[in-house]
């Protein structure tokens, strides 16, 4: 009908618009109807004509032979067969009878290949490849089966409830051969052989495995019967390598040996095993090769690879122990800080190598950073066992190491320190400052640090002002402003006395000015700066006026003040006549000078003489004569020449002395640190820490009131931070209940009491 | 030969002029600042008094400043009288 309308409308020219609106009023519809199914209705013995054609097809195709009948015929009795539907149950039941005919087909054919399966091949790679070709040929063939059955499969086997073609060829195959014990067993011993080789290091035929394993998860055997026993072998060999390699391999061999077998191991997966086992088969690895034997590395030769720098085998290490889960990582950054603890401890503790204990350091230092940026990819953990370590054996040695970093530091900042730019001294500055931080007694690091820096600043050997004021303030961030106030003061009696000392040329201008002798002075202020002792000399008359007139001038600017000279820290520029022409200049110190002026008078001056006529400080002077007649640059000759000076000694002007310089600067023996020095600064910081004892006794024991010994104690190291041993704070006790600040308690000896 | 000086380096360090160690108020040594100063210097210097005591000016001032009538002197309770 609708067709007929269409045609209408097409040829109907002038009537279109009139029997469009006569179409849509009757209102037609479209319907579709079931396709007609063929018309002839097969007979009832249908099935038991075709069955015997389709059979001898079946048969060829599952001997890998052509069908004799034509396959679309066969299709198309099989269509005929199984879309025919009638009221009588003989033609509806057809096929299932066909399924079940199917069905005993395969059967009895897979049942024929079991002899080929079960006879003895003695080659396991024989036998695998005999059943892979096996299983092959049944895949095409069940292939083919199931494309010829298809209608089979789209008809009956949705409504009734079995197993399609394809999955029951699978089932039967699975049933009869794969689960056969003989041949599941042989088949998965070769297989596991076969790993068993390539992990000897031999080449397989990875295709092989590779098709039997689909096989197995194919037919749902993987997980049952190949997984367990796979695992178990590779369980069984790792933990005897394991076992035996830790003994027998170097550590760096062994971890190498690791990584090889892990890389190994995926491969594996990628090539064979399924995805599904990958994570058993890799945690069966690092168990057995790396978490086992985590403390045997550690304490094997753990050090060995620190000692010898071997980045790339520590590196490995960490990412291996990184597999196995923060235990072993806990372990490794132990053993690498107790490495630390304990080689640090040999570069500090050893005192006859005090000179190299800071280069060492630093070098130390260096070194195990590296490892913590190569090799344990900057993990914060171990950044801070570095830390900590470093803090713990440096304190191990007390005051040493704090002395010994701040005369590096202040060589450091000395002029004559060649080897570095601004920047690369900026660097080792910072370097420097590290160590520094891990120390404890920091009162000692000032101690020195400021002798060293009044030196650098009064006697002008200060290499550069930017990098003194740069380290100040790298101090001040460090240890806040109280730690360098007093170094802050220095520099600020510095400045002053530079304007002081214009004001004083412009005094000079005014009163009768020595006859040419430059002058200048350094005002201190005496609490910033390290206390000097007061030392006398005679000094000749030119020096006196110099030191009254300046006195005059500075105590008229500022009353109420009284000037003392500091001798020790005094320098002075000579010129000398030598002989007709050559005119030369000394930069000397002043007792230097003191000693040369001598030599104006007399030519020949005994030891005796020369502390008569200078009052020199017997130490001090015999430094003074060992600097200018021992030394590279003599200006004095010693009779009789020795290298150390005696107090029977007899001096002379050395009249051949020659240089090529015109000025001459003798006066480092100034800026070398004396026994004696070193000593009292040493000796200031124990008095100063004494206070501080004091201090903290008294503050706990004026907050506790009474308190036993032990908890006297305790609550004392708490809170100083610097090194003391318990006999020192036993006599700051003693001497606080001396001076009544506290008491033992009447009831207790033990316990203590405030006095208020 | 000859030897002349030509050039003379010198460091000296002040002290105030004083009779005792230490101011009798702050505690502090005279050496040292008061303890409102950072430094020492003619910001806070000493003063002598006819007493022949002495402390920081700024520890005496604030001393004298906070007496209601007499002025007197903290160590012997003597009048106060500052020399120049």
């Amino acid at each position: 009908m609708a067709k007929d309308i269409r045609n209408r409308n097409v040829n109907g020219t002038s009537s279109n618009f009139f029997s469009s609106q006569n179409s849509s009023m009757t209102t037609k519809k479209l319907v579709i109807k079931n396709l007609k199914s063929s018309i002839l209705t097969p007979p009832a013995d249908y099935f038991d004509k075709i069955w015997p054609l389709l059979k001898q097809a079946l048969e060829a195709i599952l001997n890998g032979r052509n069908s004799p009948t034509n396959e679309e015929q066969l299709y198309r009795h099989i269509d005929h067969l199984c879309t025919t539907t009638s009221t009588n149950e003989a033609i509806n039941s057809q096929p299932s009878l066909l399924y079940e005919n199917l069905k005993g087909v395969f059967d009895d054919h897979i049942q024929t290949l079991l002899p080929t399966l079960l006879s003895d091949i003695n080659d396991s790679n024989g036998y695998l490849r005999v059943l892979n070709s096996i299983w092959n040929d049944h895949l095409v063939r069940s292939i083919l089966i199931r494309q010829l059955f298809i209608v089979l499969d789209r008809t009956y086997v949705l409504h009734a409830a079995v197993p399609n073609i394809w999955e029951l060829n699978q089932d039967l195959f699975r049933r009869y051969i794969m689960q056969n014990s003989i041949i599941s067993n042989r088949c998965v011993n070769g297989l596991l052989k076969l790993i068993e080789q390539e992990r000897r290091g031999e080449t397989i035929d990875r295709t092989l495995m590779k098709n039997l394993i689909r096989m197995l998860i194919d037919l749902h055997l993987y997980k049952k019967d190949f997984e367990p026993l796979f695992l178990q072998s590779t369980e069984e060999l790792y933990h005897n390598e394991g076992r035996t390699l830790i003994q027998t391999l170097e550590l760096s061999q062994y971890l190498s040996h690791v990584e090889r077998r892990l890389h190994e191991e995926q491969l594996r997966i990628k090539n064979y095993i399924d995805q599904s086992t990958k994570l058993q088969l890799i945690h069966i690895v690092e168990n057995n090769l790396i978490a086992n034997h985590i403390k045997q590395m550690l304490s094997k030769s753990f050090d060995t690879l620190i000692d010898e720098n071997r980045l790339s085998s520590v590196a490995v290490m960490y990412d291996l122990f990184l597999r196995t889960g923060p235990l072993g990582i806990n372990d490794l950054r132990e053993a690498f800080g107790n490495y630390i603890k304990v080689h640090g401890r040999v570069l500090v503790i050893d005192v006859d190598k005090d000179d190299k204990m800071v280069d060492e350091l630093l070098e130390f230092k260096e070194k195990l950073d590296h490892f913590v940026h190569e090799c344990f990819h900057s993990n914060e953990k171990f950044g801070n066992i570095l830390k900590d370590s470093f803090e713990f054996f440096i304190n191990q040695r007390s005051n040493k190491p704090a002395e010994l970093i701040a005369k590096a530091v202040d060589a450091r900042l000395r002029t004559g320190n060649k080897e570095a730019t601004e920047e690369e001294l900026e660097k080792i500055l910072d370097k420097l400052l590290i160590l520094f931080r891990f120390i404890h007694g920091k009162d000692v690091f000032e101690a020195f640090y400021k002798k060293d820096l009044a030196k650098r600043l009064l006697v002008g050997k200060s290499a550069s002002v930017d990098a003194e004021k740069s380290m100040l303030l790298k101090l001040k961030q460090e240890c806040g402003n109280i730690f360098t106030s007093k170094l802050e003061g220095m520099f600020k009696d510095i400045e002053l006395s530079k304007d002081i000392m214009t004001a004083f040329e412009q005094y000079l201008h005014g009163h009768k000015a020595p006859e040419n002798i430059g002058m200048s002075v350094c005002v201190l202020t005496m609490g910033f700066w390290p206390t000097y002792p007061t030392v006398t000399a005679i000094l000749p008359p030119e020096f006196c006026r110099l030191q009254e007139i300046f006195t005059t001038f500075y105590l008229s600017k500022h009353t109420g003040r009284k000037l003392q000279w500091q001798y020790t820290l005094d320098h002075c520029l000579l010129k000398g006549w030598l002989k007709q022409k050559a005119v030369k200049e000394f930069h000397v110190s002043l007792y230097q000078a003191l000693v040369l002026l001598l030599f104006n008078q007399q030519n020949d001056v005994t030891y005796k003489d020369i502390h008569e006529q200078t009052k020199i400080v017997e130490p001090e002077l015999k430094r003074t004569l060992q600097s200018l007649a021992c030394g590279k640059i003599r200006l004095l000759n010693k009779k009789p020449m020795s290298k150390d000076v005696n107090s029977d000694d007899l001096f002379s002007l050395n009249t051949s002395f020659e240089h090529k310089l015109i000025r001459i600067k003798i006066n480092q023996v100034q800026l070398k640190e004396t026994p004696e020095e070193n000593s009292s600064t040493t000796e200031r910081v124990v008095q100063d820490r004494h206070c501080q004892i004091d201090a903290a006794i008294v503050r706990i024991m004026k907050t506790r009131k009474t308190l036993s010994h032990a908890q006297l104690m305790a609550e004392v190291f708490s809170q100083l931070k610097f090194l003391l041993s318990t006999s020192v704070v036993k006599i700051r006790i003693e001497s606080l209940i001396e001076r009544e600040y506290m008491k033992r308690s009447a009831e207790s000896a033990n316990v203590y009491e405030y006095v208020a | 030969m000859r030897i002349r000086l030509k050039e003379f380096n010198g460091v000296a360090v002040w002290k105030w002029v004083t009779n005792d160690d230490s101011c009798g108020i702050c505690r502090m040594q005279f050496d040292a600042s008061c303890s409102e100063c950072r430094y020492p210097g003619d910001q806070c210097p000493v003063l002598h008094g006819e007493c022949r005591h002495c402390f920081h000016e700024h520890c005496i001032m604030k001393w004298i400043n906070a007496q209601q009538t007499n002025k007197l002197c903290p160590m012997c309770r003597g009048e106060w009288k500052s020399l120049p």
